[in-house]
Parts: structure tokens; C-alpha cells; sequence
């Protein structure tokens, strides 16, 4: 019994098979042509359509201006600099209130709950000085940034805007290998990398996804923007004159992230061509009908899809990463900590690079999140200068109010113009943080691509810092 | 301390020895051209490749019913003749093939290992043209190299995934698993004669030098033929509404199906791409030269043969245009615009 069904299956695929071959090639497509027919046929029975003409009337009327050779990029670039605008200044002062409360009053009341029931110092130094302070840090500096720019760029999305600018830009990334939604995972990405990341999944095209992925790192993250300000006032807005100081460091911070901007199309350009060639590419653009957003909903998916999301992963990545900073403050092998060992031993290799030891341990251990760099080089530079009186003793991250203190801090750990200047590249081209990173492997699933997105950019900000310094120096600047 | 003597050498040297770094590995990494690629390419085939692509040449001279000798066989594996008989002898020893005389057959075992091969390389000739980007001059090379080294199981489920096709995308049939295949059809173009209508069925990829031109010229499988006029030296036809002509060399690489039903395309299809902002126009159908993932989305946004699309906006940057179909705009780039037919309205 068995066998003749068996047999019968057999002779069953088999004549399947030979019909298949005689249907010939195009046997799916028309398949699909008939499915079309049938449906539009039952369509044209059953459906009566009312008033359809008008509605679509407006979307085209708002299209053709948004659209529209002349006022589209304006348009869109004023937006954008309005969400920017509105992310910045709304964010400084719940950024402030937060600082204030976690670190400089709840830190404190901290240690001196420790320092009552007789906590060990070292075990206080763990989990107070280190990990809840750069809990502490990430969720000051990244909540409010996030909690404002996300559910505004939810709502241009609701309102359909969005794939408009898509639309409008894809002819400039189509040239680099891209697809045109790379334009809003950037945008994205200038919010924080981990969500442009994930935003990169509304493209469909698997090679034009896995680039999006990898350049996200280009855009400078809500992370750096602060360390960027920062240097640019210190080093490049001190050599203008007064007057002109704001304007020449605001110019060289937006110059670093145009220089992002660039930096992402080219590496798009290089990875489509080299290794992502042969990666399926597929390109077309919905662009669905405007609708009214729907505020509420937004509101919440974008705070507890986006922003507690990406959060809660800093954070969970924050408090190991706050713990070896206090360690390799606090570990010492004979006379020197383990941090000053690092930050002898690297220092020639680093200087190579216009860098310096401080800088390149401060990105390694501080990787969980560019927001607590600045606070760690800090840090780093009174522990190796032995400077006194500044900051809150070894392990402890700290930052000054005034930036000429910083300035001062800085100098005396033999900053120059050039250093100051080479942090900028690097704080644009390394390594992305570890929430990042951690969210591409999610993504893409990939090993080997995650592997190229951590590496690639840092391969490209030391031969970057390499050639500015060398460049510099042979022109004695 | 000795490693602070980096520092005091010359900018100007350090300058020139990063540019010197880069450029060697720029030469060494450089995709196609460079050193690593070359060298991959280089290296000798080892004796599995060559005696799977032995089998496969032997199948396909019985297939098309050409003899098959120990010269053809070294011309075609570019190997020398001693290589070759030493390979036969391998071959005979395995049980793989007969000999007779001078004339070289396969064996059943032989047959069936030869139609394994061939299975696993067309499946993969149909997964690069359908799933990856790879260049169609490149699908064969690549399905060379690969064939050799996966397993059949890994490549049944790569057939299972794309649902178990029965063509690569030259138009040649797979063998099934159990090593069926049909019978050969159609006849090669240089044997049509004046007025008489067919469709490419297949584009023989090899040598890749002919292939490459076949493909420049816009053919592939799937398209219409009508012959206009057969000459000594020269075919001429119109393929899919193109003029187009080849030497019986050329025309010989191409198998084509004679058709009798349908009406000859003679005028040339109008591309979705000359449709200006507020003209409307059926699409007639895709080429196919648009294949895999970007076929299916058109199709999934309704770019189907007998619907309607009008040309309603232009991106601000010129390049896509978006097209109003079946009730919603989709923004298609020009580059695939192009490949798509349309009839305009009256």
C-alpha cells in the first residue's frame, strides 16, 4: 500500500514537472496578471466609490509643492532645521534639571548613605562613583534630546512628509549606491545611530538596507554634538575674535557634521560598489496619501518604542562600563593606576595620530555612550596630570560649569589647536557605541557586518587624524 | 622608550609612507583588479573541478547530440591533451565513463553525477539572476566557481526557497533531483527563415565573449522574433518591436521556439519613462530584463500587463517620477521606468 503511493507521488511530480517545462517561462507572470484581472473584475462589481477624485486632489496639490523643483529642498531643510532647532533648545533645560538632581544632589546623598552604613570604600567606589554615575550621565544627557526629537519626527512621519523627502533626495543617493529613505535614517541617525539603525528597516532593498545600517555612524548623534560644541569653542572659537567666537565654532561644528554627511555617500558610493555588489537591489517609493497625525499615538509609540527603547539599552550597557572606569582609575600596580599605565603606553602611538593616550582610553572604555567621553577624559586628564582640587577624586566622572575651566583642565594635560581639532574627526569617525553596535547585530543578524561597521569607521578616523597631523606639522602650522 | 623615535621622524616622510601604504593596499585589495583577486583566479583548478566540468561537457555534447573526443575535451577544459587522457583514464577507472575507440560516452553513474552538477549549476544561475545583483555576463562564472564546493543539500534548499525552478535564466530547463530533463526544443536562429515568428527560448552563455554582446544587444529569453530577411552573412529581425541583425555565428548561440498564434510585434514598445507629468498609458508589460525582488514589487504595486498609470509628480531632484496606479503613487526611478512597455491612450 505504501509503495504505490509512493509510487503514485512520484508519478505525480514527475508530470508536474513536465508540465512546468512546457508552460515555459513567463508561467508566473501571468499567473499574476490573471490574479489582477480577476480581483479588478469582483472590484468593479462590488465596490462604488464616492467622492475618491476630490480627496486625492489635495494630496496632489500639497505633492506638487513639496515637491517642486524650486521650494522643495528649502522646504525640507528648513524643517529639518526647525526639528534640530526645537531638539536643542527645548532639551537644555530638562537636560540641566536632570543633571542637577541625579548628579549633583542624589550623588552625593548617595555616598553619604554609604559612608553611613559602613559600605566598604571600594564597594561605594563600584556601584556609586562608577555605575550609578554613568547611569546617572546617560539618562541626564540622552533623555531629553531623545524624548523631544523622536515624537517630532514620528509626527512628520505620521503626517506623511517624510516619504516625500525620500523621494525628493533620492536622485543624490541613488548616485551613491543608496536608496532615497537613506535620507531619513540619517535624519535619524543625527537623533541617535541605535534608532537610525532601526529606522533602516523601512527600507526594503536588502543591499540599500545593509548600507544605511553601516554609514548610520556618520551622522553625528545627539551623543557627540555636546563634546563637538564643546571643542570647537575651546580650540577654534578662541582664535577668533570675540565677537566672532559663536559664529566660527558653530561653523566648525556644522562643518564636522557636513563632513559626516560627506563622509556617509562616499562610503554608500565605496560599499556598493566593492562589497555589496552582488547584494539583491530593489527600488521603489510609496508615497502614501497625507493624513492628520495622530498625536497621542505618537506621542507614546515614539517615547516607549523609540526612546525608552534605546535608553533602556544605554543604560543596561552604561552601568559595566561606569564600573571599569572606576576600576581602571582605582586598580593600581605599584605606584600608577591601571589607567595611567594605558595612558603612558599609548601615549607615543597615539600622539602619531594627533591623539593622545587620554583620548583613546576615554573612547574605549567609555563606548556604551559618546555622551559620557567629555566626563571621562576629564576625568582621565586630572588622574594623569595629578592635577589637585579638580573634579570628584579618581573613578569619578566629572564635568566643570565654566568651559574656561575645561580649557584649563585641558591645556594643562597638553592639549593643543590640533588636538583639539583631531578629537573633533575622531568623535565623528570611530567606532559606534556599544548600544549601536549591539542593535546592528540585531538588525542585520550578521556577524561579519557588524564587524564592518564597528571597523570601518575607525580604520577611517585614525587614517583621517593620521594625515591631518602629519599634513599640519609638515605645513608647521 | 624606544618607541618615541616615531616621533621625531620627518612629516614629510610619514606623509609619504601613508600614501605609500595605502597605495599597496589599495593594490592588493582593489575588487576585479586587484592583487587578492588575482590570485585567487590564478589558482590551479584542482581535480574535482576539473572532473565535473569534464562530466558536465561530456553531457552537454550528448545532450546536443555532438560528438565528443579526448581533443575536444582538453580544448574545452583548456587543458593539454596528456592532462586530458590522464583525466579519462581517472574518469574510466571510476566507472564515470566508456570508452570506444576514440569516441568518449558517459556512463549511467556518469550520466547522473554529470545532471547533479548540472542541477546545482543552474539553480544557482537562477538565484544570481533572480536574488542577487551580479552582473548577467557574470552568472555563469560565478555558478562555475560555486558548483563545486556547496552541497546538494544546501542547494535543494536554496531551490525550495525560490520555489523550485524548472528554468535558469538562460531559458535552459533544471534537471530535477532525480536527474529527468526534457528533451531539447526549438531549433537554433540561424535555421528560421524570412516571416516566420518565434520566441528566444535560449542564449547559449558560452564563450562568454558572444554572450556578453547577445546580452548588450538587449536579448534574453522570453522575447518575441519575427525574421525580416535571412542573407548570406546576415540575419535580420525584429526582437520585441527592436531592429536588430546577427551573423549565423552569433544566431546560432540563440534557441529559439517557433510560435504560430499571435500577431508579430513590428512597432516598438513606448517605455514608461517617456510619460510626462499628466499623461496617462496601459502598461503592455515588464521587460525581462527586470527580474527577481524589483519584478515582484512592481508587481506587487500593480505594474501589471493591461493596468492603468499616469505620471502625476516629479521628485524636486528630477530622478523619480511617481506614478499613480490602482489608487496610490508609487515613485519609480527612471532606470526601471525603462524597462517597462506601455501603449498610450488615444
Amino acid at each position: 500500500m505504501d509503495k504505490t503511493t509512493h509510487h503514485n507521488r512520484e508519478e505525480i511530480l514527475t508530470a508536474a514537472n513536465t508540465a512546468r517545462w512546457e508552460l515555459g517561462l513567463d508561467f508566473h507572470d501571468t499567473v499574476i496578471e490573471s490574479i489582477y484581472s480577476d480581483a479588478s473584475q469582483i472590484a468593479r462589481k462590488t465596490v462604488k466609490l464616492k467622492g475618491d477624485k476630490e480627496a486625492y486632489a489635495t494630496d496632489i496639490t500639497i505633492d506638487k509643492i513639496v515637491t517642486s523643483r524650486w521650494l522643495g529642498f528649502p522646504l525640507m531643510f528648513l524643517l529639518l532645521a526647525l526639528v534640530f532647532w526645537l531638539t536643542i533648545a527645548g532639551a537644555n533645560y530638562p537636560s540641566g534639571l536632570l543633571s542637577s538632581v541625579l548628579i549633583d544632589y542624589l550623588h552625593p546623598l548617595l555616598k553619604q548613605a554609604a559612608t553611613f552604613i559602613h559600605m566598604p570604600w571600594w564597594m561605594s567606589g563600584i556601584l556609586i562613583d562608577g555605575a550609578y554615575m554613568a547611569a546617572a550621565w546617560v539618562i541626564a544627557v540622552m533623555l531629553p534630546p531623545m524624548a523631544i526629537f523622536f515624537p517630532l519626527f514620528t509626527l512628520l512621519e505620521d503626517l506623511g512628509y517624510l516619504p516625500r523627502v525620500a523621494f525628493n533626495m533620492d536622485n543624490l543617493f541613488r548616485k551613491a549606491g543608496a536608496h532615497g529613505k537613506q535620507a531619513l535614517t540619517m535624519s535619524m541617525g543625527f537623533g541617535c545611530n541605535a534608532a537610525g539603525v532601526v529606522a533602516a528597516r523601512v527600507i526594503d532593498s536588502p543591499r540599500e538596507r545593509l548600507i544605511a545600517i553601516i554609514t548610520n555612524n556618520f551622522s553625528l548623534c545627539n551623543g557627540r554634538w555636546p563634546t563637538q560644541i564643546l571643542i570647537a569653542t575651546i580650540f577654534i572659537g578662541s582664535m577668533a575674535s570675540p565677537q566672532l567666537a559663536g559664529v566660527v565654532s558653530a561653523g566648525a561644528v556644522v562643518g564636522i557634521a557636513v563632513l559626516g554627511i560627506f563622509f556617509s555617500l562616499v562610503v554608500s558610493w565605496g560599499l556598493s560598489k566593492t562589497v555589496l555588489r552582488g547584494e539583491a537591489s530593489a527600488f521603489t517609493l510609496e508615497l502614501p496619501p497625507y493624513r492628520p497625525p495622530r498625536i497621542w499615538q505618537t506621542l507614546y509609540t515614539s517615547l516607549i518604542d523609540r526612546t525608552i527603547f534605546v535608553l533602556w539599552r544605554a543604560i543596561i550597557f552604561a552601568v559595566p562600563a561606569g564600573i571599569v572606569i572606576w576600576l581602571v582609575a582605582n586598580v593600581h600596580i605599584g605606584d600608577l593606576s591601571l589607567a595611567e599605565y594605558f595612558i603612558n603606553w599609548s601615549d607615543p602611538f597615539a600622539l602619531f595620530f594627533g591623539l593622545n593616550g587620554v583620548i583613546l582610553l576615554a573612547y574605549i572604555i567609555a563606548i556604551p555612550a559618546n555622551e559620557i567621553v567629555i566626563p571621562t577624559i576629564l576625568m582621565l586628564t586630572v588622574l594623569s596630570s595629578k592635577m589637585a582640587g579638580v573634579g570628584g577624586g579618581s573613578g569619578v566622572m566629572f564635568e566643570l560649569d565654566s568651559t574656561a575651566d575645561i580649557a584649563g583642565v585641558l591645556q594643562t594635560g597638553g592639549w593643543t589647536l590640533l588636538t583639539g581639532l583631531n578629537l573633533m574627526l575622531f568623535s565623528l569617525l570611530h567606532n559606534p557605541c556599544s548600544t549601536t553596535i549591539y542593535t546592528i547585530y540585531k538588525e542585520t543578524k550578521s556577524l561579519k557586518w557588524t564587524m564592518v561597521s564597528t571597523f570601518l569607521p575607525i580604520v577611517l578616523g585614525f587614517v583621517i587624524c593620521f594625515f591631518t597631523t602629519q599634513l599640519w606639522q609638515f605645513f608647521g602650522w | 622608550m624606544n618607541t618615541l623615535f616615531i616621533l621625531s621622524i620627518q612629516p614629510g616622510l610619514l606623509l609619504l609612507s601613508g600614501l605609500i601604504i595605502i597605495a599597496i593596499l589599495a593594490w592588493i585589495l582593489w575588487p576585479q583588479k586587484g592583487g587578492l583577486a588575482r590570485f585567487s583566479r590564478m589558482k590551479a583548478r584542482s581535480q574535482r573541478e576539473l572532473l565535473e566540468d569534464s562530466l558536465k561537457y561530456m553531457f552537454d555534447c550528448e545532450y546536443r547530440k555532438a560528438p565528443c573526443d579526448m581533443h575536444s575535451i582538453a580544448g574545452n577544459l583548456d587543458i593539454s591533451v596528456d592532462r586530458a587522457s590522464l583525466l579519462l583514464e581517472h574518469l574510466f577507472s571510476k566507472e564515470l565513463i566508456t570508452l570506444d575507440d576514440q569516441a568518449v560516452s558517459l556512463s549511467d553513474t556518469g550520466r547522473s553525477y554529470a545532471l547533479r552538477v548540472i542541477r546545482v549549476h543552474r539553480i544557482w544561475e537562477r538565484y544570481f539572476a533572480d536574488e542577487t545583483s551580479i552582473d548577467q555576463a557574470d552568472w555563469h562564472n560565478e555558478a562555475c566557481r560555486i558548483e563545486h564546493n556547496v552541497t546538494m543539500e544546501d542547494t535543494e534548499k536554496l531551490a525550495a526557497q525560490m520555489g523550485h525552478p524548472v528554468f535558469d535564466p538562460h531559458g535552459d530547463p533544471i534537471p530535477t533531483a532525480e536527474g529527468t530533463l526534457p528533451e531539447p526544443t526549438g531549433v537554433t536562429l540561424n535555421h528560421l527563415k524570412e516571416g516566420q515568428l518565434g520566441r528566444v527560448t535560449h542564449m547559449e552563455d558560452e564563450p562568454k565573449s558572444i554572450y556578453e554582446q547577445l546580452v548588450v544587444l538587449g536579448l534574453y529569453p522570453g522575447m518575441q522574433i519575427y525574421i525580416t530577411d535571412v542573407a548570406e552573412n546576415k540575419i535580420s529581425f525584429v526582437a520585441d518591436g527592436d531592429e536588430c541583425s546577427l551573423t549565423p555565428l552569433f544566431a546560432a548561440h540563440i534557441t529559439v521556439e517557433l510560435v504560430s498564434a499571435k500577431e508579430p510585434v513590428v512597432s516598438k514598445n513606448e517605455l514608461l519613462s517617456s510619460l510626462q507629468v499628466g499623461e496617462e498609458a496601459e502598461v503592455v508589460a515588464i521587460s525581462p530584463n527586470c527580474r527577481g525582488q524589483q519584478r515582484r514589487r512592481l508587481m506587487d504595486m500593480g505594474i501589471v500587463p493591461g493596468s492603468l498609470v499616469s505620471a502625476v509628480i516629479k521628485s524636486a531632484s528630477g530622478d523619480p517620477v511617481g506614478y499613480r496606479v490602482l489608487g496610490t503613487t508609487v515613485g519609480i526611478r527612471s532606470r526601471e521606468a525603462d524597462l517597462i512597455f506601455i501603449n498610450r491612450k488615444k
